[in-house]
């Protein structure tokens, strides 16, 4: 599904993923944890195609292709989801209008009709119940004063309503309440499945309570330094990172 | 060769123009023939007139507008089906290139105590009822143009609202502009009186097809007596090579409350200026206004408001788009008289540059002689975030819809003061247009 293979990327000059490798297979979910400033969102931007990151060496193969020289909206068609760390908000743009661009634009990307008014209506107030977003956020532009939580619950919209393929969660479960958690879980779970995968940035090892890693990696100074499986996070969280960097300098 | 004179002397033809006869009311053919000699005594803007510094006449001189001639009698319902609303709904009013179009208009019935026409009969019919206010007092704003106006007055729409009538639904006026073999100067002449307690909804568009070129040379002068409401909603959509030179004056009287939705997406080159006085106390204003600038085009705007009497409030919103080489003009001037104490006044103009080569010259202007005042202005200009873009695309929306979306947002704040919905669609859609044609 994705190998990212010795990747290396600058930023303004200054190298943050020094040779990063991770092999992603369908069917499964990777964590990946690290210190603050360890290069998580990068990775994650780059994968997703935004500009500004230079690629100094090593490669991306999604699906077998060479994902690097894909516009961030061909990579989305081909079922790439980045929900992001920090959301967006787009004032005047209204969020209804959005994800119904959004939803179509793969439609007609991928040969299918689009969805009218009404299919699509129907779909979006479905999902959002699973989401539990409330419904008002719908009409509001896109993000804009929602609070963290709702954010990242449009995130999860967003992703529940795209189906990717590969979903990457940057964070996703940062400053939510149990509540947001669990719908977070849930909608990562309900998208589970042989030919899906995800990739999911977390920080805590609550999440993965209650969504089951495959692998856990730890990624820092650049590099996956460690992986396992999810005993790993449970002993970051009592040992944090200090251990694992001292073991890989030694 | 006095090359700078030329233009000057041809509208001064114009307006001695025989084909323009004396109207024969006498109040009227005084202001006309005033407007005249001032047009004699009026010289063409240079860049040094403090009102023209960044809006260059330079693209007027060349073409020879002719008046228009005799009403377009040719047009029939269908030809205009294009420019019509989303409802469908003919136009109360129709305007053929200044004149007004009978056979295009459906007006609609309207409540004892209105009269709404054009002015031509309302000049025939009921002549004293416009003498207080039409052209009462020289030419509202624009001197040069509004004087070539004035001394031209023949037609335009007339709106009367005697004291307390309510008009429910909007009253819609379309000016419709066409090139017929050369092109033409129209100069619609607009009269809004609404009496002490009235009320009414005025949506106006100025419009045309194809790549028409014509001068469309109006003024609108409103008038609002105690406590009546006007709600007034504009959309300039011209042809994509055409001159659009609005003045709008309003005399807001206590309590009254105007509130004014403008927004300039068509023509080459246009200007609109908007002067507002207060009159009486407790009068409230609103100016919201809409600008697209694309690759080429000039849109400027003039605000002159001025608070001369304590206690009104007034509020300022101006935004616009610039694309390729757009240039657009926002000169904004809110006057606080030493006696205009607990006045309110809120001015602002935010630009978004889709490009390096549009440019904008901005100048929000609060000239404050009160000491007990709310007031504020500001300007802005950005571009599109980067981060939004990423943020649209990453959800497979491609990059020219990511744009148009944004900048539609950026609109939206004035868009959504629209209350007509269909003339808030329209808006929206023709922001869309302009930005889906290629641009340098
Ligand atoms: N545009 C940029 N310009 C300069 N430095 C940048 C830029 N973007 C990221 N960086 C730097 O790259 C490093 C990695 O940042 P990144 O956001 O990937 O970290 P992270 O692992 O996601 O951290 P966190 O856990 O805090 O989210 C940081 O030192 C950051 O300051
Ligand atoms: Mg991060």
């Amino acid at each position: 599904m994705l190998s990212v293979r010795e990747l290396k990327v600058a930023v303004e000059g200054k190298e943050i993923l020094k040779g990063l490798d991770l092999e992603v297979l369908p069917g499964e979910l990777h964590a990946v944890m690290g210190p603050n400033g360890s290069g998580k969102s990068t990775l994650a931007h780059v994968l997703a195609g935004r500009d500004g990151y230079e690629v100094t060496s090593g490669g991306v193969f999604y699906q077998g292709e060479d994902l690097l020289p894909l516009e961030p909206e061909e990579r989305a068609h081909k079922g790439l989801f980045l929900a992001f760390q920090y959301p967006v908000e787009l004032p005047g743009v209204n969020n209804t209008y959005f994800l119904k661009a959004a939803i179509n634009a793969g439609r007609v990307a991928r040969g299918e009709p689009e969805l009218d008014a009404v299919a699509f209506m129907k779909l979006v107030r479905e999902k959002a119940k699973l989401v539990q977003l409330d419904e008002t956020l719908l009409k509001r532009p896109v993000n804009a004063g929602f609070s963290g939580g709702e954010k990242k619950r449009n995130e999860i919209l967003q992703m529940a309503l795209l189906e990717p393929r590969l979903a990457i969660l940057d964070e996703t479960d940062s400053g939510l309440d149990i509540d947001a958690l669990r719908v977070v879980a849930d909608g990562v779970n309900a998208l589970r499945g042989p030919d899906r995968a995800m990739i999911v940035v977390t920080h805590y090892q609550r999440l993965l309570e209650y969504i089951e890693p495959d692998y856990v990696h730890v990624l820092a100074g650049g590099r996956i330094v460690r992986s396992g499986d999810k005993s790993l996070a449970l002993e970051l969280e009592r040992k944090g990172y200090g251990w694992v960097l001292e073991e890989e300098a030694a | 060769m006095n090359t700078v004179g030329e233009p000057l002397d041809r509208f001064r033809e114009l307006a001695r123009n025989p084909a323009a006869p004396p109207t024969g009311i006498h109040w009227l053919d005084q202001r006309r023939d005033e407007a005249a000699a001032r047009l004699d005594r009026l010289s063409w803007p240079s860049r040094k007139d403090e009102g023209w510094r960044y809006t260059s006449l330079e693209p007027l001189r060349d073409p020879q507008f002719a008046p228009a001639a005799q009403p377009l009698s040719a047009l029939l319902p269908e030809d205009i089906e294009s420019l019509l609303l989303a409802n469908g709904r003919v136009p109360d009013l129709v305007f053929a290139n200044g004149r007004f179009a009978p056979a295009l208009s459906n007006p609609r019935a309207l409540p004892d105590g209105v009269w709404m026409g054009s002015l031509a009969r309302a000049l025939r019919e009921k002549p004293e009822a416009l003498k207080d206010h039409l052209a009462r007092a020289g030419d509202p704003v624009d001197s040069l143009f509004a004087a070539l106006n004035t001394a031209l007055i023949e037609d335009g729409a007339a709106l009367l609202v005697a004291e307390g009538t309510v008009i429910e639904a909007p009253i819609e006026v379309l000016y419709l502009s066409l090139e017929v073999e050369q092109p033409v100067i129209a100069q619609p002449r607009n009269l809004i009186v609404l009496q002490a307690g009235a009320q009414a909804t005025l949506i106006e568009r100025y419009a045309s097809f194809g790549p028409s070129l014509y001068f469309n040379n109006l003024v609108t002068e409103v008038v609002l007596g105690q406590g009546a409401v006007l709600v007034h909603e504009r959309l300039q959509e011209e042809s994509r090579n055409a001159f659009h030179l609005a003045g709008l004056s309003a005399r807001l009287d206590a309590h009254s409350r105007y509130h004014c939705v403008t927004a300039a997406l068509g023509s080459a080159w246009s200007r609109t200026s908007l002067q507002l006085r207060f009159a009486g106390e407790g009068a409230e204003s609103r100016l919201d206004g809409l600008y697209f600038a694309g690759d080429g085009k000039l849109v400027d705007h003039h605000l002159d408001v001025e608070h001369a009497v304590p206690g009104c409030s007034s509020e300022e919103t101006f935004r616009g788009i610039l694309d390729g080489r757009g240039v657009a003009v926002f000169d904004g001037r809110v006057l606080v008289a030493q006696d205009a104490q607990q006045t309110s006044a809120h001015l602002h103009n935010a630009n978004l540059m889709l490009s390096r080569n549009a440019e904008v010259d901005t100048k929000p202007q609060l000239e404050i002689y009160a000491d007990d005042v709310q007031c504020s202005h500001g300007t802005t200009v950005g571009q599109l975030e980067p981060e939004a873009m990423f943020y649209l695309r990453s959800r497979g929306i491609s990059e020219p819809e990511a744009r148009k979306m944004l900048c539609v947002g950026f609109a939206q704040e004035i868009l959504e003061r629209f209350s007509h919905a269909p003339l808030r669609e329209r808006a929206e859609r023709i922001i869309r247009q302009r930005l889906s044609r290629p641009s340098g």
